[in-house]
């Protein structure tokens, strides 16, 4: 069988190529990020370093290493779902090979056992090709993370030789998954098919389809609406998570979403080239369904993952509008609280000194989890005058001596109350003990907790929120103590910080998914237009031109490509409504961000890549007289 | 599979007039579709072919000869009704007991000639024994494809072969297990008057030297006419049989059942 393997993958390997590239992408990424997630987890914070310094070291290393979690989550994830969709592919278009095979005697296990086969030849390639750029990928991670400013730069990954297994296993097992439901699928040809057309298309909408489809869809469904209850910091991952299960529950369903959207089509797709392409629309759904495929996973992962973050810093901006009760923000890099308060026309101060504590949370492991934390020492009085603050239990007024207020959203499971005290550790010594004395709500830009002013550091930088009658006046009079912003200002640039550092995210993990979308839309035109030579030609015998061939190809992916574009936005945006509905429960804000801009270019290079490949395929598929193929059936 | 076909040859000894007929089919209605859209394609056919015998199953379009084709070689399940191939009932054998079959007893040939595009003439001849786990050496593959005349085309793929090189291919693959019965489908269909005469003298070949059983439908007279006897279908029912055949008398009885 292996042999036979072998010879199909020889003849074949047109379609696989993109399988191939896909795999060795997949082990670059993983092996790349898993070499500098070991490295970036494992890095000493060198001796010397102040509090602050190694905390902020080990902070980026802690970015670092979950950015390159989801990298390679992502990776895999994609790979196998690219992987499998090319199988599938193969095997609806060699129906008849298989039929034949099980005719000449061929058991089931022998038909999955080939097409196994084809994976592993796949997969060793793959790993091959990937496990060596893997190694130029490694600085390009490097080069990232230091221009993110995760990494101290000149960090790099190191090798370790243990690496190439993993890679080996890692394009095998994306193979090998990839190709399980295919192989189901390929068992399960009837030998009479060798014989004649049997309902090989009029079955798409196989039983397997139905449960994995309503599996994923109900679970979609019940993320969404879990994201609220567990809220807080699950909130991203899950809500990524949630554009996973409905891409896959889309794909299960896609024979029949397709038809249904392909509906409209029908009214726009006038003429005769138009009725063509609608009914080949409608006709190949299978391969209308595996080229949207790959567009409705980049739409759903880019839109939404830049839906999801949007959203979340355009909610932390209003919360943080709502919160504050202020006119100016003065941040200065000393105390000079007596000199702010001299400044006529001022009529409330709040200071505000940001301290680092190490908290120790109990998480029942037997052991305290000492915890870094951004906590806020503030004097209670000002804080109140400067900011709306509605604790949830106790009172901020007993902010004095060794206390803390904090919000509970930081920890949920925890079930903090008023009266709890925490085991902290301070820099400079300090009480050992913090009682909890007030509840603040859920919040997302934070603080999620305040310290009392006697635990203000006795220097360093301040911040002082500014409540003045006049303050046009004030701001001047204040310049000179350091950095003066009006409070909206402030916000906004606030909020544009946190912005950009999404941004950056995003472009390291979305760049990636966009690299391998763009294979699998190339490669699924490639494959379906290699299966139609034959069709085509007889389109041309009926008295088609070749260009009219081509512009109906052409319709027929536009409208495939809407399809994928309107599914992926429908998965997108399940995730960010969930995010939304998130926020709302958890501070009332409702705030929605769709990345339109984002959306746009997505749907546009889509399209171009698509049409292009699809013009240029069929244009090499119609080069051959068509009476050729015509006559030659076999 | 020493075992398998140990087992099979076992049945066939066992089973008391298994030498008479290698295929019959008792009582046997096949129907497509449910309640008003039924058709039965096959309405209580009896029919045995007897060993060693080459029959042409003949008839219009719709006439059921392709379903009792599909059937009698198990490819199909039967509404009611059963059938035996060598001595075996396989009315409702598992797939697992089929593919055995396929292995040792059954042959396949059709109009499309149903190669594997990607391997060679010889690989080709060489799947059946393959697949059921046997590594035959290459002089008996040789020897086979050399008993259809194409011993210089082993290495050649399909594509690189004519029509009737390639159908010539297919018989030599459901020769090389010895199949006790081959069933062939319009084995003709797509061929030159030459390759036709060429395919259906090998057929001829299989039954008088090699005892082979051939159940055959086909449109072609001229094809009927190399068979032993021609059976006619029309509406899912036998009408009419034919014993030693001539073209002529093939050609006539066509020209009465379709017209």
């Amino acid at each position: 069988m292996l042999r036979m393997s072998w010879s199909t993958f020889r003849d074949r390997w047109q379609v696989f190529v993109g399988a191939i590239i896909t795999v060795c992408l997949g082990v670059a990424l993983v092996q790349s990020s898993l070499l500098t997630l070991v490295s970036a987890a494992t890095a000493k914070i060198p001796p010397g370093l102040s509090a602050g310094e190694a905390r902020e070291l080990r902070d980026g290393y802690d970015g670092a290493v979950a950015l390159l979690g989801m990298t390679m989550g992502l990776a895999a994830f994609v790979a196998i779902f690219i992987v499998s969709s090319t199988f599938a592919f193969t095997v609806a278009q060699r129906r008849r090979d298989l039929a034949l095979l099980r005719l000449t005697g061929a058991s089931r296990r022998q038909v999955r056992t080939l097409l196994a086969g084809e994976a592993l030849l796949l997969g060793t390639l793959g790993s091959g090709l990937g496990a060596l750029i893997g190694v130029p990928v490694m600085r390009l991670h490097a080069a990232m993370l230091d221009s993110f400013g995760f990494v101290p730069s000149g960090f790099v990954g190191e090798w370790r030789s243990w690496i190439l297994y993993v890679s080996a296993g890692t394009g095998i097992g994306i193979a090998v998954l990839g190709v399980l439901a295919a192989s189901r699928r390929a068992a399960k040809v009837r030998p009479l098919e060798a014989l004649r057309e049997i309902g090989g298309a009029a079955r798409v909408m196989t039983a397997s389809r139905w449960v994995f489809g309503t599996f994923f869809l109900a679970g979609s469904i019940a993320l969404i609406v879990l994201v609220p209850v567990l809220g807080g910091e699950a909130a991203l991952p899950l809500s990524i998570f949630v554009s996973f299960t409905l891409v896959i529950a889309f794909t299960a369903f896609a024979p029949l979403v397709v038809p249904l959207v392909s509906l409209p089509f029908g009214l726009l797709f006038r003429g005769r080239l138009g009725v063509l392409a609608h009914a080949n629309l409608r006709a190949g759904v299978r391969r209308s369904a595996s080229t949207a495929a790959p567009i409705m996973v980049l739409v759903a992962f880019v839109v939404g993952m830049a839906g999801t973050m949007s959203t979340i810093t355009e909610a932390s901006r209003q919360e943080v509008t709502r919160d504050l009760r202020a006119d100016l923000v003065l941040e200065a890099d000393r105390p000079v609280r007596d000199q702010v308060a001299a400044v006529p026309g001022v009529s409330a101060i709040s200071e505000e000194a940001p301290v680092i504590v190490d908290l120790g949370f109990d998480y029942g492991d037997d052991q305290l989890t000492y915890e870094g934390v951004d906590a806020v020492a503030v004097d209670p009085t000002g804080y109140a005058r400067t900011h709306r603050v509605v604790p949830t239990a106790g009172d901020l007024a007993d902010l004095r001596g060794a206390t803390i207020a904090l919000s509970p959203s930081y920890a949920p499971e925890l079930h903090l109350r008023v009266g709890d005290t925490l085991p902290v550790r301070l820099d400079g010594g300090g009480p050992d003990k913090l009682r909890v004395v007030a509840l603040l709500p859920d919040t997302l830009s934070g603080p999620f907790f305040l310290l009392p002013p006697d635990l203000m550091p006795g220097d360093g930088p301040r911040r002082y929120i500014v409540r003045a009658a006049d303050p046009q006046t004030v701001a001047p009079r204040l310049a000179g103590l350091g950095e003066v912003s009006t409070a909206t200002r402030w916000i906004e640039a606030n909020a544009d910080e946190q912005q950009r550092q999404s941004v950056d995210v995003m472009v390291a993990l979305l760049g990636m998914a966009m690299l391998y979308t763009v294979i699998a839309m190339i490669n699924a035109v490639v494959i379906s237009a290699s299966d139609r030579r034959g069709e085509f030609a007889a389109a041309r015998v009926t008295g088609l031109t070749r260009g009219q061939v081509v512009r109906t190809a052409l319709g027929e992916a536009l409208a495939v490509v809407s399809i994928g574009l309107l599914l992926g936005t429908l998965a997108a945006a399940g995730t960010v409504i969930g995010i939304a509905f998130a926020i709302k429960d958890m501070i009332g804000i409702s705030a929605a961000a769709p990345p339109w801009a984002l959306l746009a270019a997505v749907a546009l290079g889509a399209t171009a890549v698509v049409a292009a490949a699809s013009v240029l395929t069929t244009l090499s598929a119609t080069r051959t007289p068509p009476i050729r193929l015509v006559a030659a059936r076999e | 599979m020493v075992y398998v076909e140990t087992q099979i040859t076992h049945q066939l000894v066992d089973v008391p007039g298994a030498a008479a007929a290698a295929v019959e089919l008792s009582g046997v209605t096949r129907v497509y579709g449910a309640r008003s859209a039924a058709v039965r394609a096959l309405d209580n056919v009896d029919i045995a072919f007897p060993a060693g015998s080459w029959t042409a199953v003949m008839g219009p379009s719709g006439s059921g000869k392709s379903t009792l084709l599909h059937c009698a070689a198990g490819l199909e399940q039967v509404t009611s009704g059963r059938v035996h191939v060598a001595g075996r009932d396989i009315t409702n054998a598992s797939d697992a007991e089929l593919t055995k079959l396929r292995r040792t007893v059954m042959g396949f040939v059709f109009q499309s000639f149903n190669l594997i595009g990607s391997l060679t003439a010889e690989q080709n001849v060489a799947m059946p024994l393959r697949l059921a786990g046997q590594r035959p050496p290459r002089r008996v593959v040789r020897d086979v494809l050399a008993s259809v005349g194409l011993a210089d085309r082993a290495r050649h793929r399909p594509g690189e072969l004519s029509g009737g090189q390639q159908q010539r291919v297919a018989i030599a693959r459901a020769m090389v297990t010895r199949p006790a019965v081959l069933f062939a489908d319009e084995p003709t269909g797509a061929l030159d008057t030459k390759s036709a005469r060429t395919v259906l003298s090998l057929l001829r070949a299989m039954v008088d030297n090699g005892g082979q059983t051939i159940v055959m439908v086909t449109h072609d007279p001229a094809a009927a006419a190399s068979a032993d006897r021609v059976v006619f279908l029309g509406d899912g029912r036998v009408v009419d049989r034919l014993e030693r055949p001539t073209t002529r008398q093939v050609a006539e009885l066509l020209a009465r059942w379709e017209g």
